[in-house]
């Protein structure tokens, strides 16, 4: 089997054994604090791109609502797919995919981690994989 | 000094014209586009060589729509340009033209929604900031995530939420310019095709094609010629505002709508028990119960109730989305806000027939586009 190529690399990194990292953005001159990375300038307080660093974001929040798919015509995923929103403990609120198909078993306040998740096949037929969120069990 | 629109001279929508919003069909966009105009020159009484200017609120059609279209009118050489303001675009033509006659600079102008269908270049998907989900997440995924926060937070049924379409459904059944035009149950609503979260087909708007027009004129030229000052309908407010980043808040979309609707409010000088009709951006269901309370109408996680009330129906306190709305009249982009004036118009002159809301002196039109952009329109029948 080929060696699994990451959807949206940009965006995170996978640490060994433990939770997968976001990688956002950090604004030096009012402190705010975003997801997805960028760097033209902070949406908050209009600080020039100098003022913009990278910030790691751990991989864990609580999922804040949530919606199962069942009409999409684009690639990379069947439906039903499940879509969340969750509030990451330092703040920012990201939306992804989660784990589940379906919504059975979430309730909006769940604890939720990243992981890498089998993300389809890319165009040369390699396994791709992408960041999801999934319930956290056992960590409550 | 900043002025706001109230602060001006006297705007007055003085004709409203539609073509039926409708599937996309083989219609040119030049045929939707005139049907509309000449309805609306016809109903102010006018000739097209009265007009001054001319806004074109188109999202879908491309570059340079307004002269190809607007040249079988008889080209008399008048200002014209396009407006794109994503869903916004018609409300925004609107305002263009409102300001136009405000300012000073034309004493009567043309907004004329127009579009059809078709492949959209988007520019948000340019600006090379990707996120984890894409196209995974369209509005009707972002407005079921909502759905789903709200109906949780506030212990609201997916019916209630559905009772919007009934509403708005029943109301676009006598629309004759509606795309849909069949009241529904709900029960035809909840066991629809599921399309996301809790929202069912009839929960989300038909986008087809459509035109809709509003002449706009001020009271030189109402008096010089001689349209008929019973029927003009007085603009009070003109907003148009833009997201912010609204830290801790539960709802960017609600905020956003607050604040353009607030505005709006101390413009005219109006409160909301002060409203009897509300043309609101229902493109989903859930969006109304946001934005009634958003607009004041009612008291955080109180919008279901109201709806329930009868109190935004046609005859009750006041009526949101008479028309039929987004979710029954239809969304065709471009036209939707132009539409929205001039349903509003059409009611606050008495001219609505059957959909008519009693006695109605004060409306609102509201548009949200994504982006994200709201504008808000208040008109008023003179005394």
């Amino acid at each position: 089997m080929s060696e699994a190529v990451a959807v949206n690399p940009d965006l995170y990194d996978n640490s060994p054994g433990g939770v997968p990292t976001l990688r956002g953005g950090h604004c030096r001159a009012c402190g705010y604090i975003f997801f997805p990375p960028q760097s033209y300038g902070c949406e908050s307080c209009g600080a020039a791109p100098e003022q913009l660093e990278p910030m790691v974001l751990e991989g864990k929040g609580a999922l804040s609502s949530f919606a199962t798919v069942h009409l999409y015509q684009g690639k990379g995923i069947e439906t039903p797919f499940t879509v969340g929103v969750i509030v990451l403990d330092q703040g920012p609120a990201v939306r992804a995919t989660l784990a589940q198909p379906t919504d059975s078993g979430l309730k909006i306040g769940d604890r939720m981690h990243a992981i890498l998740a089998p993300g389809g096949k890319d165009e040369s037929g390699n396994d791709l994989v992408e960041l999801r969120f999934d319930k956290m069990e056992s960590h409550r | 000094m900043k002025k706001t629109l109230r602060q001006m001279r006297p705007v007055y929508v003085v004709g409203i014209g539609l073509h039926k919003y409708q599937r996309l069909s083989e219609t040119p966009y030049v045929t939707l586009g005139l049907t509309a105009v000449r309805e609306a020159i016809a109903d102010a009484g006018i000739e097209w060589r009265n007009v001054d200017s001319a806004y074109t609120g188109t999202a879908l059609i491309g570059m340079a729509a307004s002269r190809p279209m607007l040249r079988h009118l008889g080209a008399t050489g008048i200002a014209m340009a396009q407006v794109e303001n994503a869903s916004a675009s018609g409300s925004t033509a609107f305002r263009q033209a409102c300001l136009d006659v405000a300012s000073g600079i034309s004493d009567v102008s043309l907004a004329i929604g127009v579009d059809k269908p078709g492949p959209v270049a988007s520019a948000p998907a340019k600006t090379n900031i990707r996120d984890l989900v894409g196209r995974r997440i369209v509005p009707f995924t972002h407005f079921a995530l909502l759905a789903n926060e709200y109906m949780n937070r506030y212990g609201v049924t997916a019916e209630q939420v559905a009772a919007v379409a009934v509403k708005n459904n029943r109301n676009g059944a006598n629309n004759p310019y509606a795309q849909r035009q069949k009241a529904v149950t709900l029960a035809e609503v909840m066991d629809g095709p599921p399309i996301s979260g809790s929202l069912t087909r009839l929960q989300c708007c038909p986008v087809g094609e459509g035109a809709a027009a509003v002449i706009v004129a001020s009271d030189d030229a109402i008096d010089k010629l001689k349209i008929n000052r019973s029927r003009a309908i007085q603009t009070i407010a003109s907003v148009s505002r833009s997201e912010r980043v609204y830290r801790g808040a539960k709802n960017h979309d609600a905020e956003l709508t607050r604040e353009t609707v607030a505005q709006a409010y101390e413009e005219a000088a109006i409160a909301p028990k002060d409203l009897d009709l509300i043309e609101l951006h229902d493109a989903f269901t859930i969006e109304e119960l946001l934005y009634v309370e958003a607009m004041g109408l009612c008291g955080e996680g109180e919008g279901a109730k109201m709806i329930a009330s009868g109190a935004v129906d046609i005859g009750g306190k006041c009526a949101i989305s008479a028309s039929g709305g987004l979710l029954a009249m239809g969304h065709p982009i471009g036209p939707t806000g132009a539409g929205q004036v001039a349903e509003i118009a059409r009611q606050l002159r008495g001219e609505a027939g059957v959909r008519q809301q009693p006695n109605a002196r004060i409306g609102m039109a509201h548009m949200v586009g994504v982006g994200a952009v709201c504008v808000v329109h208040i008109l008023q029948k003179r005394s």
